[in-house]
């Protein structure tokens, strides 16, 4: 924007306007630098902006109008009939000149756009393995079977497996784990698994404990999921 | 082009995993005897049958399988499995089976997939 005039006095703005007014041939342009003149004050000036409006009155309508455009370009807020300064500042302001408050917006978490597990962070099948052994061991050290309690400490033994494994595996992995506990006898046993999964993310490993009166035999799979 | 279900979240049916488990189980051990020779082939096929039929629904699920074949002869068996995972959309599915001279344990765990 220009630099902005000094205020004229009223005495000099009069003797402009009679000017103006008698030249002939007095086109459009003209008549709007008269106007863009007489307001481009800045908003210090309160006390003069009554007798600029009232001296708007006295113009014909058309300059009237190019006053009132020119008001609205020229940023000038003249009290709160001219509120139109606001506008054109893009942003969101209401006739009384306050922002109005923006929304509060719903936090949405972004996407990690991980695709596999962090290097290192695979299910280990050796580590797994080794705490395994070492659970069945040390709970099943001495115990003999009873079909009363067995049933209990399977429960408990699948449970316990868990939840020390959830504790070591690697984020984003869903562990699956099943044990199976049956008498030492006579009888031939034989336990199998298949899965279907993805090889280069996912892993198993089993466990077979054995002593004189029971047989157990954990299983644990480890799955990656995005 | 293979159908795949995308959008809507799919969550794992027990009832027809157990009729394709039953099924597989029958087709392979049903009305034989325990065999110390053949068990190794009867879970080796009990579960590479039932992985071919779950595989087959087109779900998308990374599955397990494990069955335990054991003669009967008196002595007691348990099983128990613990899971980590999302119930919302993962489930498991056990079948006991038996017949004059073994037990048959089999179990389905389905684990859900991203898509």
């Amino acid at each position: 924007m220009a630099n902005q005039p000094l205020p004229l006095s009223q005495e000099t703005l009069a003797q402009f306007n009679r000017s103006m007014a008698t030249e002939p041939g007095a086109s459009g342009p003209p008549k709007r630098r008269l106007g863009s003149i007489s307001t481009r004050r800045s908003s210090k000036d309160q006390p003069h902006h009554r007798p600029l409006f009232l001296r708007g009155m006295t113009v014909p309508s058309s300059e009237l109008s190019f006053l009132s455009a020119n008001v609205s370009n020229s940023h000038v807020s003249m009290g709160k009939r001219f509120s139109f300064a606001g506008w054109h500042q893009g942003g969101r302001v209401s006739f009384s000149g306050l922002y109005l408050q923006q929304p509060i917006q719903e936090v949405y978490v972004e996407n990690t756009c991980r695709t596999g597990p962090e290097p290192g962070c695979h299910f280990s099948a050796t580590r797994t393995k080794q705490i395994l052994q070492a659970t069945l061991d040390s709970y099943l050290e001495g115990v003999c079977y009873s079909p009363d309690s067995c049933s209990q400490l399977c429960l408990m033994l699948a449970d316990l497996v868990l939840s020390e494994l959830k504790d070591v595996s690697p984020p984003r992995y869903k562990l699956v784990c099943q044990v199976v506990v049956g008498q030492s006898g006579k009888q031939g046993i034989r336990v199998a698994s298949r899965s279907l999964m993805n090889l280069s993310t996912d892993n198993y490993t089993s466990v077979v404990f054995q002593n004189h009166s029971l047989f157990a035999v954990a299983l644990v799979h480890g799955m990656y999921f995005e | 082009m293979e159908e795949y279900h995308s959008g809507d979240e799919v969550s794992f049916s027990p009832d027809d995993a157990s009729n394709v488990v039953k099924e597989c189980i029958e087709g392979i051990v049903g009305g034989v005897d325990y065999s110390q020779n053949k068990v190794n082939q009867w879970t080796a096929s009990i579960v590479e049958h039932t992985l071919t039929q779950l595989v087959k629904q087109g779900k998308p699920f990374k599955y397990i399988v494990n069955c335990a074949v054991m003669q009967k002869s008196g002595a007691g068996l348990h099983t128990a499995n613990s899971c980590y995972w999302d119930t919302t959309t993962d489930g498991s599915c056990t079948v006991r089976w038996e017949n004059r001279t073994m037990y048959c344990v089999v179990s389905v765990f389905a684990v859900a997939i991203a898509l």
